[in-house]
């Protein structure tokens, strides 16, 4: 399967955080969802895709071309979408697009009013006035317009009212229906992406915990409930990390066959959410 | 590229509307036109940097199909376009109100625009947000301190320095501050787009 995205061993260190030896791919015509906790270095990563930030070592290949020799044929085909207003907030969306549309060269004037109409987006009011939904409607109209193969957003769902939230995934999910197009976005809104995301990409203190399709990693990992009398040094072996209360312990597997060898039908095992698996891998780190 | 350079007045558009009165008070106040021609230049290209510091702006132009280099190169001539478009409209108005200037003003007004400006703009990319101002405030200050002092110890040195300059012909005096200035302003482009390339976003 083609990669669109492609990061090799990339490091960067920053003031009080730093990335190091990033390994992540993103697969072409899927949607990835991109985890993580606050801090966890999802808009750094995010900054390194989209050469605002150029990575200490290692490389980042966006549609497999290389941003010192092709950096604005890749920018071309890229939509991009970030959290909070990046636009000149005193200006309205007539001279916004007055602005961003002469940059691509696939820009199409039919779609943008499309998603104007869609949205129901003021055209004549300064930007600083939308509600932050309102914003982000219009972050993705002047995304959407130039027909990018590979939208990028960070935390796009993030301060949305539920009603809208739902109506960006349906979009996205129309968006993907072509399938020369990716959708790569960052959220801390697990269940957004148990709706939507084909791979779902773990980020913790800037190291890569998995890059999964969901249903592997739904098979792969899972929630087991049982007493505690059960766990000894040698049963506690399969589990990530356990948690125990009076009434018995609550513990992350991604070994769901050794589980079931192990304690057969003493305990109970069930599906991990996304929630359960990144509650529990923060839980571990913590300690090591 | 032109497209970034469209962008300043897309942006000023409003503040533009304040362009006129703010020349046309230099205007009645009598001020000398070499001043009033280097007001008028500073006006569109300090504004345009001063939207440009916020790191927002940066993100959106850096994530949109431009290179860095092509953005600084934008700002550097965009800054002379709209120098030459307010030179323009500041000579036109002179005009109108019956004010004489010569070419001489224009020229001189223009060195000294691209003077600051080569001097001024690479601080843009070396400062954090939001210190510009108190740094142009205190090098300001500075020359205001300072340079009366040098200037001083020059006097005795001056008729030395005025018989060398009477000396020279006028042509070979403007082409030198010209050149020098021209020069002065490439090399400030170099450095800008050197130290943009590297900064963080």
């Amino acid at each position: 399967m083609e990669n669109v995205i492609e990061l090799n061993n990339v490091s960067k260190r920053l003031k009080g955080f730093s990335i190091e030896g990033l390994n992540m791919h993103v697969k072409k015509g899927f949607i990835t969802g991109f985890i993580g906790e606050n801090g966890a270095g999802k808009t750094t990563t995010i900054k390194l895709i989209m050469n605002l930030l150029k990575p200490d070592q290692g490389e980042v290949k966006v549609f497999g071309l290389d941003y010192k020799t092709n950096e604005k044929e890749i920018k071309e085909r890229i939509g991009f979408v970030y959290d909070g207003n990046i636009f000149f907030e005193g200006l309205n969306l007539k001279d916004i697009r007055r602005i961003i549309a002469p940059a691509y060269k696939r820009w199409d004037d039919q779609l943008f009013y499309h998603y104007i109409d869609k949205f129901e987006l003021p055209l004549h009011k300064a930007i600083k006035t939308f509600s932050k939904g309102m914003q982000m409607k219009a972050s993705l109209s002047l995304a959407l317009s130039h027909h990018p193969e590979l939208i990028i957003m960070d935390e796009p769902t993030a301060g949305l009212d539920p009603v809208f939230r739902q109506e960006l995934l349906k979009l996205l999910q129309e968006l993907i229906v072509d399938e020369n197009r990716t959708i790569f976005f960052s959220t801390h809104i697990t269940t957004d992406l148990e709706k939507i995301a084909d791979y779902i990409a773990f980020m913790q203190r800037g190291r890569l915990l998995f890059n999964q399709s969901k249903e592997e990693l739904m098979d792969h990992y899972a929630v087991v409930k049982g007493d505690i009398s059960l766990l000894d040094r040698d049963t506690e072996k399969p589990f990530i990390r356990i948690e125990r209360t009076s009434a018995g312990f609550t513990a992350l597997t991604n070994n769901i066959s050794e589980v079931e060898q192990m304690f057969e039908d003493e305990v109970l095992i069930e599906k991990a959410t996304l929630e359960e698996i990144m509650y529990y891998s923060k839980k571990e780190k913590q300690y090591d | 590229m032109i497209n970034l350079i469209k962008r300043d007045a897309i942006i000023q558009k409003n503040q533009l509307l304040i362009f006129i009165p703010f020349i046309l008070f230099f205007v009645f106040m009598d001020t000398h036109p070499v001043i009033i021609f280097l007001v008028a230049s500073i006006f569109i290209p300090f504004n345009a940097f001063a939207y440009d510091e916020q790191a927002e702006t940066n993100i959106l132009l850096n994530s949109l199909p431009y290179t860095r280099k092509e953005i600084i190169a934008a700002r550097y001539l965009g800054a002379l376009v709209y120098m030459l478009l307010s030179v323009a409209l500041t000579a036109i108005t002179l005009l109108i109100f019956n004010k004489p200037f010569t070419m001489e003003q224009i020229g001189f007004g223009i060195s000294m625009f691209v003077l600051f400006a080569a001097c001024s703009f690479p601080l843009f990319n070396i400062l954090k947000q939001g210190y510009i101002s108190l740094v142009l405030l205190i090098s300001f200050l500075f020359l205001v301190g300072i340079v009366p002092k040098w200037v001083d110890k020059l006097l005795p040195h001056i008729p030395t320095i005025i018989n060398f300059i009477t000396n020279l012909s006028n042509l070979v005096l403007y082409g030198s501050v010209l050149l020098f200035t021209l020069i002065l302003y490439i090399v400030s482009w170099m450095l800008s787009t050197y130290l943009y390339q590297r900064k963080t976003f």
